[in-house]
């Protein structure tokens, strides 16, 4: 940190919080000395997304991300179990992955040729017996570990504080909803093959708030939902297929629609919306095998509601048009990079299949009919948070209708939100975000 | 390769010109004349670091579209209602090494190297490059695209991909 010890720092500031009223300051999306704050205590001390298990199967296979800034890579063990490194020789620090993914039994680096196990273990130091004599010994080298890893029903994450609270007390209550995604099939997920990643000129804290604004979706993907019926009304009558059907045009209605919006405790944010064409989704031939398995009530949650699963601080598991993972990696104050994937159930129909990677296609990438307008709103709203002579976002939506603790559809799942709000056309769900990210930057 | 007669060498290039001309003049009735009533527009995604997915029912593409779907795009971007695209950008295909490289019946496939560039004042220029493979159909008026298929080399992809711009 360059000039902000921890007692001088004091983030209350960027929020005004009073009964009836909360308030961010403009100037988090702009701060580079925040972002510097942000990326120790938030990025190097939270737990975060690295990959899927479907991703790393074999002994030796490895994904390359980022935990903050820090290049690390996830990469699966000889007895199965999973650990992560940072992705920098422990020689002089050369990347040791060039590639995004791959498989690796032995790790070496390209530079002088050290050579690591899957354990990160050096098992070669190249001439360390020559004449060049070497004071280093080979046993008392290995890469650096990402002290913590652990898997949450696949879902992979690591974290760079060993004194970090376990990863199910941090996931608490959003479990309930990660198990809406993860439990759709018996036999688990799979991340299917197809990278999307794309740039955001804008601060990464803005698709955190994008990612579970319910608020925008009628007006940002007014656009979508008309082009969509608009190709839906191709299709004619006489569309065999539910599945090709979308439900785009709700989309300009969606002031009619039972929907919700929950703040959960540690950061995380939901919100919901009810189906009006359940056997449009994919899911849905899986229905009465599923309600056999966890009820009715927990199906009703996987196949007649879509919804934004945000877990703080920048992962999103979003059910709504398709099923996507989708992370956001803070590259600069003013820059993010953003990756996406599609999580299917393992054994869905071929049709199910495809018509998951087309819904997939219309909404989740930067050549879709969506992402590329929220990429427009989030870069919009970085851009014009640079006027100073207004400073304050004012989250004002839905002040009214919160209430304390669950709802009725919260209950049935049992999860006890810190609050819920009868609509997912509400800023609600941010406060418990931006409490968080005050806490932590505090801590 | 096959041998090629000259003529229709010179009709392929003349489609992929006009092609390019069509989507660069914003002519998109017309563009999407082009393009055969069972046609598949087709943008495969990286599939590693070494190649692009190969098959769109079970990977996922940047785009995967019948002819409804080339319809809805032409739409939206008639519609003007798409903030990543207020305004659009100006484009210029480049598109060359134009070459035939099968015939079967009334079938022709045929492969060329593109570089699209775009502007617009509010994100800049972007440059990006890859290869397009097509499937052409001789109907009684002409050639029709029956397929193409558009590799995008560029990854980390910066603003809106759409049909115009690749
Ligand atoms: S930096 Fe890796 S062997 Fe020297
Ligand atoms: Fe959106």
């Amino acid at each position: 940190m360059p000039d902000t010890a921890p007692s001088e720092f004091d983030p209350t500031g960027y929020i005004d919080e009073r009964p009836g009223v909360f308030r961010v300051h403009r100037s988090v999306f702009l701060d580079p000395a925040l972002f510097e704050r942000e990326m120790e205590r938030i990025f190097g001390r939270s737990w975060i997304y690295l990959c899927h298990e479907s991703q790393i199967r074999a002994h030796g296979a490895y994904v390359a991300t980022t935990i903050g800034r820090q290049p690390v890579f996830v990469i699966r063990q000889a007895d199965g179990s999973i650990k992560a490194f940072l992705n920098a020789c422990a020689h002089r620090g050369a990347a040791l992955t060039a590639r995004r993914s791959g498989t690796a039994r032995t790790i070496t680096c390209r530079y002088h040729g050290w050579s690591y196990a899957a354990d990160g273990r050096c098992v070669m130091i190249r001439a360390e017996e020559g004449f060049h004599g070497s004071a280093i010994e080979r046993a008392s080298v290995s890469l650096a570990a990402v002290p913590r890893v652990a898997t949450y029903k696949g879902f992979v994450f690591g974290c760079l504080d060993a004194a970090v609270d376990p990863l199910d007390e941090f996931l608490g209550d959003a479990r309930a909803f990660i198990d809406l995604m993860a439990d759709q099939s018996e036999q688990g997920m799979e991340i299917l093959k197809g990278e999307s990643v794309y740039m955001m000129r804008a601060n990464w804290k803005l698709q955190t708030e994008n990612s579970t604004d319910g608020y925008h979706v009628a007006t940002v993907h007014r656009s979508f939902g008309t082009a969509l019926s608009f190709r839906d009304s191709l299709l004619g009558t006489g569309a065999d297929d539910p599945m090709k059907k979308t439900e785009a045009a709700r989309i300009l209605t969606l002031d009619k629609i039972v929907s919700g919006a929950y703040t959960l405790r540690n950061g995380h944010m939901i919100n919901w919306s009810t189906r009006g064409m359940p056997e449009a989704v994919p899911l849905h031939e899986r229905r009465a095998r599923l309600e056999a398995v966890h009820g009715a009530e927990k199906v009703r949650w996987m196949i007649d509601r879509g919804r934004t699963v945000t877990i703080f601080p920048n992962l999103l598991l979003n059910d709504m048009a398709s099923t996507c993972i989708r992370i956001w990696r803070p590259i600069a104050v003013d820059l993010t990079e953003i990756e996406t994937w599609c999580l299917a159930p393992i054994g869905e129909s071929a049709a199910a299949r495809r018509a998951r990677i087309r819904k997939y296609e219309d909404f989740f990438f930067p050549a879709s009919l969506a992402v590329p307008d929220d990429v427009a709103a989030m870069e919009g709203a970085h851009a014009g948070s640079q006027a100073s002579a207004h400073v304050w976002n004012d989250l004002a939506l839905g002040r009214a209708t919160m209430i304390a603790g669950a709802d009725e559809a919260a209950r049935a799942l049992g999860v006890e939100p810190l609050t819920s709000n009868p609509g997912r056309e509400s800023e609600t769900a941010f406060d418990g975000f931006y409490r968080e990210w005050r806490r932590r930057l505090a801590s | 390769m096959v041998p090629v007669d000259r003529a229709v060498a010179a009709e392929v290039e003349a489609i992929v010109a006009r092609e390019a001309f069509l989507l660069d003049t914003r002519r998109w009735a017309d563009w999407l004349a082009l393009y055969a009533d069972d046609a598949i527009f087709w943008v495969p995604a990286w599939a590693s670091d070494d190649g692009f997915t190969t098959d769109p029912d079970n990977n996922v593409s940047l785009m995967y579209m019948d002819k409804a779907g080339l319809e809805a795009r032409v739409f939206r971007i008639e519609s003007a209602d798409s903030w990543a695209t207020e305004p659009l950008p100006f484009t210029a295909h480049l598109v060359t090494s134009v070459l035939v490289t099968a015939t079967r019946g009334a079938e022709l496939e045929a492969s060329a190297a593109w570089l699209v560039r775009s502007f617009a004042r509010t994100r800049g220029a972007t440059l990006r490059g890859g290869r397009y493979d097509y499937v052409f159909r001789r109907a009684p008026d002409g050639l029709r695209i029956a397929r193409k298929t558009v590799y995008v080399h560029d990854d980390r992809i910066v603003g809106a991909l759409d049909v115009y711009n690749i």
